[in-house]
């Protein structure tokens, strides 16, 4: 009411005067809203960014530095990846060919393993071992696994673990069928004549599974991967960094 | 005068209700980003679980998820940006009503990977999909309310004049 009173009282120009600083200081407060929003906005932003890129360099996967390490295929059907001579340190990986955590695994910290025995910095063990105990990822993981054990070349056994992965198929169906094992072996370049028919009649399911529960009691395991340097289970937040996982083995290596 | 008492008091609690919402939303944000950020594989291999994108989309979206929980918490717990961040922070949760719910239906036996885990289940573990389905839905709403009635109290939108409805603070003088 008293606003009213008093500008009817005032000459024009200067009410238009007012009406002019007041708009002019309403554009400048709509100005510092904006620029506030937006500049909180790209912090935001920023922020996830940020975060995105941390993770993404974390799990950055290292590159295949030359040959494999040899690798021999034991008779409990378990790979020994190391250079001539090389004894320890000694890491023991179990995983299971249908378990999506060791197909990451392998994505991101695979090379890692590869290069550090290629480096003669470490003795990679892998231990191919059925976890599950429903269908259909039981039946899917013992074909795969049973199907490994069907490799005797170190070299074609490590190409056809690696296509083995690539190739997981979803838990919820079945897969790893024997035609596709066969198909994915040829890949690998295996050309023993045995093969075939070890794989289809699935001749060492049985010793799949006795291997898997020995193991899983022996080494109290209860979930896969599990990586183990020296017999102590490395954490996981450095087993999916390449680059702390190099250190630590290397670490042990001294 | 008497019917306009109350509903004038109800009109005084929305801002407050809002506060509620925004701690609840935003600290479930937090804590689900936070318990997540330090294993960055397993919120890739527990969006790999749902089978719903593909390989080279997963692989970004698990990354980035546990940050963007986080920022888009803070930014509701301390009401910046406020209706962005709930649009974001509904969405967010929508999307995970809407993976439970797949995973549900195409028969998937995962663990929701909501807090951390790598959406596996360990043996005997029963998957807890309508729980996990109605807590996201029950934050959808959250997210809804905050985007209708922003930025509430205690709010850095208030403090800074930013967004929000400046109409509930006329109504009350």
């Amino acid at each position: 009411m008293s606003k009213g009173q008093r500008t009817k009282a005032m000459s024009k120009s200067a009410r238009d005067k007012i009406k002019e600083q007041q708009a002019a200081a309403r554009a400048q407060e709509r100005r510092r809203k904006i620029v506030t929003y937006v500049a909180a906005g790209a912090v935001a932003v920023a922020a996830v960014g940020a975060g995105w890129w941390y993770a993404a360099s974390n799990s950055r996967s290292e590159e295949a530095s030359g040959a494999l390490a040899p690798i021999t295929v034991q008779s409990d059907g378990a790979a020994v990846m190391a250079k001539q001579g090389v004894t320890g340190p000694v890491v023991d990986i179990y995983e299971d060919f249908q378990c999506p955590a060791c197909k990451e695994l392998e994505r991101v910290s695979g090379q890692t393993f590869k290069n550090l025995a290629a480096e003669g910095l470490a003795k990679v063990v892998y231990h191919p071992i059925t976890i599950f105990s429903q269908e259909p990822t039981k039946s899917n993981s013992v074909r795969a696994g049973s199907a490994s054990r069907c490799v005797a070349d170190g070299k074609q056994w490590m190409a056809f673990h690696d296509l083995l992965f690539e190739n997981q198929p979803p838990e919820t169906e079945p897969g790893f069928q024997p035609e596709q094992l066969v198909q994915w072996g040829k890949d690998a370049g295996i050309t023993s004549p045995e093969f075939e028919q070890c794989v289809t009649s699935g001749k060492h399911a049985q010793t799949q599974l006795s291997y898997s529960k020995k193991v899983s009691d022996e080494q109290k395991l209860d979930h896969t991967p599990t990586v183990k340097l020296n017999g102590i289970e490395i954490d996981n937040g450095v087993l999916f960094s390449p680059q702390e996982l190099r250190e630590e083995i290397t670490k042990a290596a001294k | 005068m008497a019917a306009s008492q109350p509903s004038h008091r109800a009109t005084s609690a929305i801002p407050w209700v809002t506060v509620v919402a925004r701690l609840v939303l935003g600290g479930v944000l937090i804590v689900a980003g936070a318990l997540k950020i330090g294993n960055p594989t397993d919120s890739v291999v527990a969006v790999k679980a749902y089978q719903l994108l593909p390989e080279s989309v997963a692989v970004p979206v698990g990354y980035a998820l546990p940050m963007l929980e986080i920022v888009v918490g803070v930014l509701l717990v301390v009401g910046l940006l406020t209706r962005v961040a709930a649009v974001v922070a509904g969405l967010l949760m929508f999307a995970f009503v809407f993976g439970i719910a797949w995973a549900w239906a195409n028969g998937l036996r995962i663990d929701c990977g909501c807090f951390g885990g790598g959406g596996q289940l360990a043996q005997g573990q029963e998957p807890t999909y309508l729980l996990d389905i109605l807590r996201d839905f029950g934050l959808v709403l959250l997210g809804a309310w905050i985007t209708r009635f922003p930025p509430g109290r205690l709010a850095l939108d208030g403090a800074l004049g930013l967004g929000g409805d400046t109409r509930d603070v006329e109504d009350e003088g």
